[in-house]
């Protein structure tokens, strides 16, 4: 099998794309990005398409709540919303590429991937329903792991446990500690 | 029916022959009225044995035939992500374990090594080894436990009291060395919990050597039995693109073909000193599926061999800070379960507790291209096809 140095992997990922993807960047050998939804679809169909990279294998595709998160300095402004996550890889060339697609709070929708992915069907199912994410153009885009008259989307951080609001933290060491993650 | 006007048509012998086959179809048309066959709407669980947990598959069937099949899940969702979010990453380690509960140990070890890549701890050697054995043991027991309800499912009752008798063996060695059998809780950030007790290394190369030696009986009793052959054999035919862009991973996607095995692709602990193969098979039903299971049982006990025999000395924990508190930054960690690839995306913010967890299953990936292979295929063999996607449903929902 033959073995992509990461550095050439991310000279392959830069060249592909080209100024499709923003702050490509190598993280733990794996090749790094962002883009922005509009250009979801084409940057997924590059990845998977041009012949150096074939990342023909859907690893999966989630969310993740920024709105809690501690920019610190240097940090671009799309930390702070919502956030989809992309993981594909090559098997032929053992390439992993992580793809960040940053989701304004106040609209939060993305296209569907699911023409580029067909395994992406259920985890924009999951995406939607945890994330409030909504995929533009997705087949059946219903409930998965949930009721169907769920309201609310769990995975965000303005979701609280019930019971953690009403209960103190009981994992924690010491008395101050569980009241101070009393809400989490 | 009336064929134009019979006093101006004419008439002669073929004619007539035509117009009595267009009766008889005519006939033939009611008849299939009165016994034809419509859209019929049939719902498999959510409690089947087959499922190996509450899944429901909502079938559409026309007759025999499958037009439709949908799996439908979430009757174990436990919503762990939204869980690991509040606990210390000590506790998360138990929580894991519990998501695919025929290999626990295998999914404790993600978490373990994506905390010391970002935390940059240094896994002592004995413990990588350690790690090794074990995962591979417990593939075994997987493995095992697959082949024993596949062979159910299809009516053969007797390879599970095989796999239960070579399974027990196995189970003891790690049951000495965790005291847990089923979630084993053993693996820490920097290493293990504690060293191995004086045994487990016999106890561990007794079972793993018993069930090499009775592999052959399997062998006779399903891949080379008729019977199993004909239920499986061109049954449930997955694609190898299909299978890739679904994400399929583990036994079921090397069953069509893709020579895809995270422990060769990105070595993770010390696989790259073992000496073993990538089984795969070219046809993707579910013989090759079942024939990959049962093949990589032998891979999987050489290298349970190989690690006690290379095994060396030293401690089996890393340094490790009193409070694990992962430093900012984001990393993706992907293991080889014994189901496929599990990986876990850990984003940390610098606490104790996760960011973000994303925990990608196999069984998940795996089970979501059912309805694409099930689509065509007949009622008597959907049950074949759904115990040759070996899944774990706790995987599915965790």
């Amino acid at each position: 099998m033959p073995r992509v140095t990461p550095e050439d992997a991310l000279g392959r990922v830069q060249n592909a794309l080209g100024s499709l993807a923003q702050d490509v960047k190598l993280n733990f050998d794996a090749v790094d990005l962002s883009c922005s939804r509009e250009n979801i679809v084409e940057v997924l169909t590059k990845l998977r398409d041009t012949d150096d990279l074939s990342c023909r294998f859907f690893s999966f595709l989630s969310g993740v709540d920024r709105t809690e998160f501690e920019t610190g300095e240097g940090d671009d402004a799309a930390t702070g919303e919502l956030e989809v996550l992309i993981h594909v890889y090559s098997p032929d060339n053992v390439i992993s590429v992580t793809v960040h697609v940053p989701v304004p709070l106040d609209d939060p929708n993305c296209p569907t991937v699911t023409d580029v992915y067909a395994g992406a069907i259920w985890h924009e199912r999951e995406t939607w329903e945890m994330f409030g994410i909504a995929f533009k153009g997705h087949p059946n885009l219903v409930h998965l792991y949930l009721p169907e008259d769920f309201e609310g989307t769990p995975l965000r951080k303005s979701f609280r446990l019930p019971s953690r609001m009403t209960k103190s933290w009981p994992g924690a060491k010491d008395p101050e500690e569980a009241a101070a993650g009393g809400g989490r | 029916m009336a064929i134009g006007d019979p006093r101006t048509e004419p008439v002669d012998a073929s004619e007539i022959a035509r117009r009595a086959q267009l009766d008889a179809a005519e006939s033939f048309g009611e008849s299939e009225r009165r016994f034809g066959t419509e859209e019929m709407i049939l719902n498999v669980g959510p409690q089947h044995p087959a499922t190996h947990g509450v899944f429901r598959l909502l079938a559409t069937i026309d007759g025999e035939k499958l037009l439709d099949a949908e799996p439908i899940i979430g009757y174990m969702h436990r919503g762990y992500e939204k869980l690991v979010e509040q606990r210390d990453y000590r506790q998360i380690t138990n929580l894991v374990s519990r998501m695919d509960w025929l290999s626990g140990i295998n999914n404790e070890l993600p978490l373990a090594l994506a905390l010391e890549k970002l935390m940059e701890i240094e896994v002592p050697p004995r413990a990588t080894y350690l790690r090794v054995a074990m995962a591979e043991m417990n593939r075994i027991l997987n493995h095992l436990m697959f082949m024993a309800s596949f062979g159910a499912e299809l009516g053969a009752i007797t390879p599970t009291f095989y796999a239960f008798r070579e399974r027990e063996d196995i189970q003891l060695a790690l049951e000495m060395a965790t005291g847990g059998r089923m979630h084993f809780g053993f693996f820490r950030p920097g290493g293990l919990k504690e060293d191995v007790p004086r045994g487990f290394f016999d106890q561990a190369l007794k079972g793993v050597r018993q069930v090499i030696e009775r592999l052959p009986d399997y062998e006779d009793l399903l891949t080379g039995n008729e019977i199993f052959k004909q239920r499986t054999l061109n049954v449930g035919v997955l694609d190898k693109e299909v299978a890739y862009s679904y994400g399929v991973s583990g036994p079921i996607a090397r069953g069509s073909d893709i020579s895809f095995d995270v422990r060769k692709d990105e070595p993770y602990l010390s696989y790259e000193d073992f000496d073993f193969e990538v089984c795969s098979a070219p046809n993707g039903d579910c013989f090759d599926r079942f024939w990959v299971l049962v093949h990589e049982v032998v891979e999987s006990a050489k290298i349970v061999e190989q690690a006690i025999e290379g095994m060396p000395p030293g401690p089996i924990l890393g340094k490790v800070p009193r409070v694990v508190q992962a430093p900012k930054g984001e990393v993706y960690v992907r293991t080889e379960n014994p189901l496929g690839e599990l990986g876990m995306y850990l984003i940390s913010n610098g606490d104790r507790t996760p960011y973000r967890l994303k925990i990608r299953t196999p069984s998940y990936n795996n089970v979501s291209v059912l309805s694409h292979v099930l689509h065509g295929t007949y009622v008597s063999d959907m049950i074949a096809i759904l115990g040759s996607f070996f899944f774990v449903l706790g995987d599915i929902d965790r």
